[in-house]
């Protein structure tokens, strides 16, 4: 009898007790992004491809811990693009919301502003728009990067350009007086001179100039072959613009980090075309991912369904930082911050965003990011070999 | 070569900053209101011009008067309604007030435009003009004309209109003009929307050279701020002067020092001229 009152109970207990106890199974994670201010727009890229991850993980049941099954809930903080509020942020999201693990902020230099914050407290963080070395290189222990160093920007470019474009001699560089764009104008500079090219102007302007002129006019002086120029899309669109204005055409002209968003593209129209460049994802990659998004191809599909849009690098590696989370969560076990550390930094697996392992800084090692190349209006990879959809042209006017 | 070419993109450009500050300089000499949201209805101008051009077709300088007559009526109703009330109050009342202003509608345009970057493409670019290898491009030049031409516009109306005489006394004597039956408030409206005119203007021709988006009203009002000091408040002369001045120092200092301290020697040599001649270059009161 007693037996059969256990059982009668059990059952009736089923289909509400693991349900109630699912609800109440939740993974936190804090984000504090630029959702307004100047880096706004990078900020709700960053967000967009938190969300699709947050979604698609959500959607298959929640991230798998040993038996149980926790929802993945995001933590969104506005630090205004004023980086010493993302810092207090990132602590507020720490100790006042409880989040169990941290997304950096926005670009390498808020990145390491705030990575001090979770070494402080122990709380593992992604950083998922971070490349500059000198965000890992300070020995913490509790931040990861999914993009690789500058330099594997840079030299892949420098090495085609050489091969591809013998003409090119002279190299003028135009950079925007900022960590990421003057730390990926500096690999530039070594880059190219590492190859035999002259570097023959290399020059900075401050955040917030509105206009280029002088500085274009003195690289046209210099009648360089290859131009180089550093900044984010609203520098980059002015930039490009300017170069139409004082008619300046050279064999090769490079900009990072711009053309890679199709705001860049309309904004500049025809002068896009033939403007080349490199990032850490393209949307022609193709790998077959063990995380939630599963292959290249449905992830696109799954961010176009979404946002109606083809998705940039800087979406992809964001939808990237969370399902590099959870892979490492699943196979910890556990939620347990330290725990989820180790399986980051021994971390070894495919996903939709390429294969993924950490060095010993926590910045990542196993990408190669592609180059690529506005043609027709259209950004095509022109490297690596394994995914080229054609060859670089040559003459920007 | 290098100089002349140098001295070519500055005055161009001080011919932008000129058409970025006159409206600002108007409604600081004429209603002592320094007007924070100048910069975003530069913005909105600018929006209407993209609008107009990517909806219907129409260039953006063929839109000037859409984006004047917008901002217009913005600008009037913000007066009337909600500015004068405290114009009364000391200056900084008023400021506080613009920039609370400021804040409502660079969101508002956060929410409606996003913060995406755009600009007006030309199907047809107009090109750029070569003067024996020094250079210009032609929708500066162009918008640069336009400017100066509104500017003129603006000039007239002050000197030989009903209303822009009335504006003037407004500006010499509140309380004499209130006696001889000018209708202050009204004035102040029209001043204000007057003032506006000219931002929309501004942006309208600005939308085919600069980046459009809500992000970028703080710099075009930095800069309205800094060619006023320049060139002295209060007259159209002034802005004009100013902006031409700033344009040309920022060029030349780009070129002499590099172009991150453009704006560290133009601003030290703003601070200079703050000490030897506070009025500004051509400072003068009112719009005599």
């Amino acid at each position: 009898m007693k037996t059969l009152l256990a059982v009668l109970a059990a059952l009736l207990a089923f289909p509400f007790g693991p349900a109630a106890d699912a609800a109440d199974k939740v993974v936190r994670v804090g984000a504090p992004l630029p959702l307004t201010g100047p880096l706004s727009p990078e900020g709700l890229k960053q967000k967009r491809g938190y969300d699709l991850w947050a979604d698609a993980a959500n959607a298959a049941g929640g991230i798998r811990v040993g038996a149980d099954r926790y929802k993945v809930e995001l933590v969104y903080n506005d630090y205004q693009s004023n980086t010493p509020r993302a810092v207090q942020l990132a602590e507020k999201l720490i100790t006042d919301d409880k989040v169990n693990f941290l997304f950096s902020p926005f670009g390498s230099g808020a990145t390491k502003a705030a990575s001090g914050v979770s070494e402080k407290y122990g709380i593992p963080t992604i950083a998922a728009t971070a490349s500059s070395e000198e965000v890992y290189n300070q020995g913490y222990k509790f931040l990861f990067g999914t993009f690789t160093p500058n330099p594997t920007l840079t030299e892949p470019l420098s090495s085609i350009v050489k091969a591809k474009v013998p003409a090119v001699k002279k190299v003028a560089i135009l950079a925007r007086n900022d960590l990421f764009p003057l730390a990926i104008a500096q690999e530039m500079d070594k880059s190219a001179k590492k190859r035999g090219f002259e570097v023959v102007f290399f020059e900075k302007y401050a955040i917030g100039t509105m206009d280029h002129a002088s500085a274009l006019t003195q690289i046209k002086a210099a009648q360089p072959q290859w131009i180089f120029a550093t900044g984010y899309i609203n520098d980059l669109v002015l930039i490009r613009k300017q170069m139409g204005d004082l008619g300046i055409a050279v064999p090769v002209v490079t900009m990072i980090a711009g053309p890679a968003y199709k705001e860049f593209v309309e904004a500049t129209g025809k002068l896009a075309e033939n403007v080349s460049s490199a990032a850490w994802w393209h949307p022609a990659v193709r790998y077959r991912g063990q995380d939630v998004f599963g292959t290249t191809e449905s992830y696109n599909r799954a961010f176009e369904a979404r946002h109606k849009a083809v998705p940039d690098y800087a979406e992809a590696s964001a939808s990237a930082a969370g399902a590099i989370l959870q892979v490492a969560i699943e196979r910890a076990g556990s939620v347990d911050p330290k725990k989820v550390r180790d399986a980051l930094a021994g971390l070894d697996a495919m996903t939709f965003f390429g294969p993924v392992k950490f060095g010993p800084t926590g910045q990542i090692v196993s990408l190669q990011p592609p180059v690529f190349q506005i043609q027709d209006g259209r950004p095509v990879v022109i490297y690596p070999e394994a995914i080229k959809q054609a060859e670089l042209r040559i003459g920007v006017k | 070569m290098l100089v002349l070419q140098v001295l070519a993109n500055g005055l161009v450009l001080g011919g932008l900053y000129a058409c970025i500050a006159v409206g600002f300089s108007l409604v600081w000499g004429v209603l002592n209101v320094i007007n924070i949201l100048h910069g975003s209805f530069i913005v909105l101008g600018s929006y209407v011009a993209y609008y107009a051009y990517t909806a219907w077709g129409i260039h953006p300088f063929v839109a000037v008067p859409l984006a004047g007559a917008v901002l217009f009526l913005l600008a009037y109703a913000l007066q009337a309604g909600v500015i004068n009330p405290v114009m009364a109050s000391p200056v900084l009342t008023t400021l506080i007030l613009t920039f609370g202003l400021d804040l409502l509608l660079n969101n508002a345009m956060l929410v409606l435009f996003k913060a995406d970057y755009r600009k007006v493409n030309l199907a047809n670019p107009l090109g750029v003009l070569d003067l024996g290898g020094i250079v210009m491009p032609l929708d500066r030049v162009a918008a640069m004309a336009l400017a100066l031409l509104l500017t003129g516009a603006l000039y007239g109306v002050l000197s030989a209109s009903r209303v822009g005489r009335a504006i003037v006394a407004v500006r010499m004597d509140r309380e004499a003009a209130a006696l001889m039956g000018v209708n202050v408030g009204r004035i102040y409206a029209v001043t204000f929307g007057l003032g506006a005119v000219m931002a929309g203007a501004a942006g309208s021709l600005l939308s085919v050279i600069f980046p459009i988006s809500p992000l970028n009203g703080p710099l075009y009002l930095g800069k309205a701020f800094v060619i006023c000091v320049l060139g002295g408040l209060g007259s159209v002369g002034g802005a004009l002067v100013g902006g031409l001045a700033l344009g040309v120092i920022e060029s030349f200092s780009a070129l002499a020092f590099g172009p991150e301290h453009a704006l560290t020697v133009a601003f030290a040599l703003l601070i200079v001229l703050l000490v030897v001649r506070p009025t500004g270059l051509l400072g003068r009161r009112g719009y005599e």
